[in-house]
């Protein structure tokens, strides 16, 4: 479960002025759900997230994972959450089976279970072969697939994915879609940022779209469809934001 | 806190340094294969020099250029002739042919022509005159060999003299000096190795720390890896801990396996020359003190590089920033090689310095337990602030993730004048006068010290900053805001003349106590006599030492270069500004007590918004200074001075309590200032927007 009410984060810029990167944002997500954050770049889904990940701490409102503030119970907010994005990293000396094993120890996961939860996955995923191979060997798609693995061996209730097809080969972005499908059948609550429009009309139950920090609209796509009368969600979006009267400026999407 | 993950955290860090290849070659690979190749190497160079002769052996010429048939002559020459056969490798030829001609084939490497002389009262002295090439090694090397063979003819032919009289050898030598060195054999080494030891160590400990700290969290941010570890459920308290331990670990390790490289070169060195069977060892109990001194350093050093690790937003950062840091570390590290320079308990709290000074004294064997102490604990303090340091910055989102500069360019940034009053800029234009003021003020000063103290505020202080407004196009009312230059209260200005006084009295007190504890040189005080006895009117000397400053350096340190350090913070660009203000003044005695006067002029000018008020401020020092250093000599000053230098110390109580009381006023008089200081701030933001 997550919940977030009115939640504010806010940069010093240079000057000393503050830049509002999140704005009175507020949404909630629920078990066996999947929750998209749909918006340009720079629109503030990423912020959102390491907020709701206790990476940032929020200037305004509150956020809450399993009924944890993100703040004020940081530790008990990690433990309940999977989190995945496009760009991390890895430990390239590490094996893929040391790079899992590490983190589920930080988790406080027992080594057996570890060595079960990995061994599941690694049969569904079909990663026995590069198992133990150092992971600056492998393939960009071998290593989402590790990443995956890591984002999830605490097994999680919530699974917060911030562009995690971003950069990746079409092949390796079906393996991760299906995963995040196959979260929600698993009963996890699901939040999903991306900046493409396809991908949220096939993923999401919900949509919740952002520009410039604020919410411009959420809902179900069938609702949103009737609500504005257009089909296509690239349309909705533009729709939505010349509702608000922001300036598309120039973005590409 | 739960150490257990940070020991996870520390063992997969561990894990990963011993799988890079660089750290691991930097680490444990370069010392355990540098010593040898220095110690060993040079020694076997010097050897082999040595060698040459012993190999090849080596031919001269013997002349006989004699005048007279003596048979002391005789008895003379043959003796030379035959010490110089007995010289091993070195083969004689007596007056060989076509000499000149072999010398230059360098078939014969000397020749040795043994002369006489008779002196007006008829006694004849010998000579032997060696011509040999000294530019070579094997020249010097030749030349040490014949000198050690011809002395030897002295005591032989003595020896028989004496024995010829039924002399024994006490009669001309009736003193015999023998050296008895009380030093153990192990203090000698050390004092060798005390020299060079501490400084390797110092050097090795901070390289080693360096490589691995800049890896640990700035590499983790350049590869994008730092956030899924802040997103586990490790603690931030927890990743530092593990990671701080790395640091020190490796480190460590280092400093392990260089002082066994060490060990080994050396004893292999002494055994290669001899020196160990003449009882002259390692002292491994030292080494083992060592080791122990060695920790808390590493603590520190670990914490320090770490910190600046944290900051950095990528690696290659990271060592542009520790760079600073090991170069000062370096040069303190290098207090063993001052041969007075002891350890005191004074010295015991400067960091790096005393491991230094500690190290030479452990080696010497005279150490004592209250400097270790101390050493350990000055450092311990440090260290906790410095981990306390990173544990802050990890948890500052601004610095765990800085953004890229935009890198804008000069000429964009006089374009839009965006972001020109930076830090960078500043410290460039600053960096550009100070080195101006040193290379040229001090030219002009030494030629005409009136003139050039003119020229120097002129050109060096005040033009350049009407230069750089002039190339941002920043004219009139707008430049006037950015300088301060607003006329201040009449309320202000009745309180500006006490403050200036009281402060000065102060501060002058002040540097007083700094010149109990570190002595004024007696030419420095000369040099600042001579600004008082100018050959020029008093009204001239008033202009130039005391209006001349207060205007010009206000204007360019609390009006002009304090903007490059605003950020959003009162205090932060007022001290930065004044500590700046007391670099500039080239003078360590009087550091602390400028900087003093330089916060006091920046808070000043700051708070009040008008910088007429600091120029004020300094023009009334600058006098106070002017007129005791004139009048200091005058009986109705006696009461308040002793001479020119000195204030007598009961003015410090009165001067403090009007300080105190004209400070608080001046505060309250200003208070409502702040808000129009705010919107000038905005204004001067928005500008640099």
């Amino acid at each position: 479960m997550i919940e977030v009410q009115s939640l504010v984060k806010e940069f010093p810029k240079k000057n000393g002025e503050k830049f509002r990167a999140v704005d009175e944002v507020s949404f909630s997500a629920a078990h066996g759900e999947i929750v998209c954050l749909l918006g340009v770049n720079g629109a503030g889904k990423t912020t959102t997230m390491r907020v709701l990940s206790t990476v940032f701490k929020p200037n305004g409102g509150s956020a809450r994972i399993e009924g944890y503030d993100t703040v004020s119970q940081g530790d008990m907010v990690r433990r309940n959450l999977g989190f995945l994005s496009g760009d991390t990293g890895l430990y390239m000396r590490l094996t893929a089976r040391e790079f899992i094993t590490y983190f589920g120890r930080l988790y406080s996961v027992e080594d057996q279970l570890i060595k079960t939860r990995m061994d599941e996955m690694a049969t569904l995923l079909d990663m026995h072969d590069f198992l133990d191979k150092k992971m600056e060997f492998l393939s960009s798609g071998m290593k989402q697939k590790t990443s995956i693995v890591r984002s999830i061996i605490h097994d999680p209730p919530v699974m917060i994915f911030d562009e995690p097809t971003a950069g990746l080969d079409i092949l390796t972005a079906r393996n991760i879609i299906s995963f995040v499908r196959n979260c929600r059948e698993n009963g996890k609550c699901v939040l999903f940022s991306t900046h493409i429009m396809r991908e949220a009309e096939r993923l999401a139950d919900r949509i919740v779209m952002i520009h410039n920090g604020r919410v411009l609209a959420q809902g179900t796509l069938q609702g949103m469809r009737t609500e504005t009368g257009f089909e296509d969600l690239d349309d909705i979006f533009v729709h939505y934001v010349k509702q608000t009267g922001t300036e598309l400026e120039n973005h590409e999407f | 806190m739960n150490f257990k993950k940070a020991i996870i955290v520390f063992r997969k860090e561990i894990l990963e340094m011993l799988r890079d290849k660089r750290t691991l070659f930097a680490t444990i690979v370069l010392p355990v294969i540098l010593y040898p190749l220095i110690f060993i190497g040079t020694s076997s160079i010097m050897s082999r020099q040595a060698d040459i002769i012993e190999k090849r052996g080596a031919t001269i010429a013997l002349l006989d250029s004699l005048s007279h048939e003596s048979p002391d002559a005789k008895e003379l020459y043959e003796t030379v002739l035959q010490t110089l056969s007995e010289t091993p490798y070195v083969t004689t030829l007596e007056d060989p042919p076509h000499l000149e001609m072999l010398y230059e084939e360098k078939e014969i490497l000397a020749v040795v022509s043994i002369s006489d002389t008779l002196s007006a009262a008829g006694v004849t002295s010998y000579r032997a005159d060696v011509r040999f090439d000294a530019s070579g090694d094997q020249g010097r090397m030749l030349f040490e060999k014949l000198q050690k063979s011809l002395g030897q003819v002295n005591s032989i032919i003595l020896a028989k003299r004496l024995s010829e009289k039924g002399l024994e050898e006490e009669y001309i030598h009736p003193l015999t000096v023998r050296q008895f060195d009380s030093s153990s054999t192990e203090k000698k080494m050390g004092s060798i190795l005390g020299m060079l030891l501490p400084y390797m160590m110092i050097l090795m400990l901070i390289t080693g720390a360096a490589v691995v700290a800049a890896d640990l969290v700035a590499g983790e941010k350049e590869r994008h890896t730092l956030e899924t570890l802040l997103v586990s459920s490790a603690t931030r308290s927890e990743i530092v801990l593990g990671k701080y331990l790395t640091v020190f670990c490796m480190a460590m390790i280092n400093v392990v396996i260089n002082l066994i490289s060490i060990s080994f070169s050396v004893r292999y060195l002494l055994s290669q020359m001899g020196m160990a069977d003449q009882g002259l060892h390692l002292p491994i109990k030292s080494f083992i003190i060592l080791l122990f001194a060695m920790v808390p350093m590493a603590t520190l050093f670990s914490a320090l590089l770490l910190s600046i690790s944290t900051f950095s937003r990528n690696m290659k950062e990271a060592r542009t920033y520790e760079q600073p840091i090991m170069m000062v570390s370096m040069l303190m590290g290098m207090a063993s090689f001052i041969p007075s320079m002891q350890i005191s308990n004074l010295l015991s709290l400067i960091p790096v310095i005393n491991i230094s000074l500690l190290f030479k004294a452990i080696l010497i064997g005279e150490w004592e337990l209250s400097h270790l102490l101390i050493t350990i604990g000055s450092t311990l303090v440090l260290d906790i602030l410095a981990i306390w340091l990173t544990v802050k910055l990890f948890h500052t989102e601004a610095v765990l993730f800085r953004t890229e500069d935009d890198g804008s360019s000069l000429k964009s940034q006089r374009k839009s004048k965006s972001g020109f009053f930076n830090t960078f800029n500043g410290a460039v234009y600053f960096s550009l006068a100070l080195v101006a003021l040193y290379y040229l003020g001090t030219k002009w000063q030494m030629a005409d010290l009136v003139n050039g103290l003119i020229k120097t505020q002129m050109y060096i202080i005040v033009l350049p900053v009407f230069v750089i407004l002039a190339f941002l196009k920043v004219k009139g009312s707008e430049a006037r805001k950015l300088l301060r230059v607003k006329a201040p209260k009449p309320k202000e200005l009745l309180l500006v003349p006490l403050i200036a006084v009281s402060a000065a009295v102060t501060v002058s007190i002040v540097a007083q106590l700094i010149n109990q504890v570190f002595p004024f040189p007696q030419d420095y005080l000369e040099g600042l006599g001579k600004l008082f006895n100018l050959d020029v009117p008093i009204w001239q000397m008033f202009l130039v030492i005391a209006v001349m400053p207060g205007i010009c350096e206000e204007l360019m340190f609390r009006g002009f270069l304090i903007r490059f350090f605003e950020k959003g913070k009162f205090w932060q660009p007022v001290i930065i500004s004044a500590l700046l203000f007391a670099l500039f003044h080239l003078d360590p005695f009087r550091f602390i007590p400028v900087l003093i006067l330089g916060i006091l002029l920046g808070y000043l000018s700051s708070r009040s918004g008008s910088i007429i008020n600091s120029m004020l401020s300094h023009t009334i020092n600058n006098s106070l200074a002017l007129f005791i250093g004139l009048f200091a000599e005058k009986s109705w000053m006696k009461f308040i001075v002793v001479d020119a230098e000195n204030l007598r110390y009961w003015v410090i109580a009165p001067a403090l309590v009007i300080l105190a009381l004209s400070l608080w006023a001046f505060h309250r008089v200003t208070r409502e200032n702040q808000a129009s200081l705010v919107f000038e701030k905005q204004a001067g933001s928005s500008q640099e927007e």
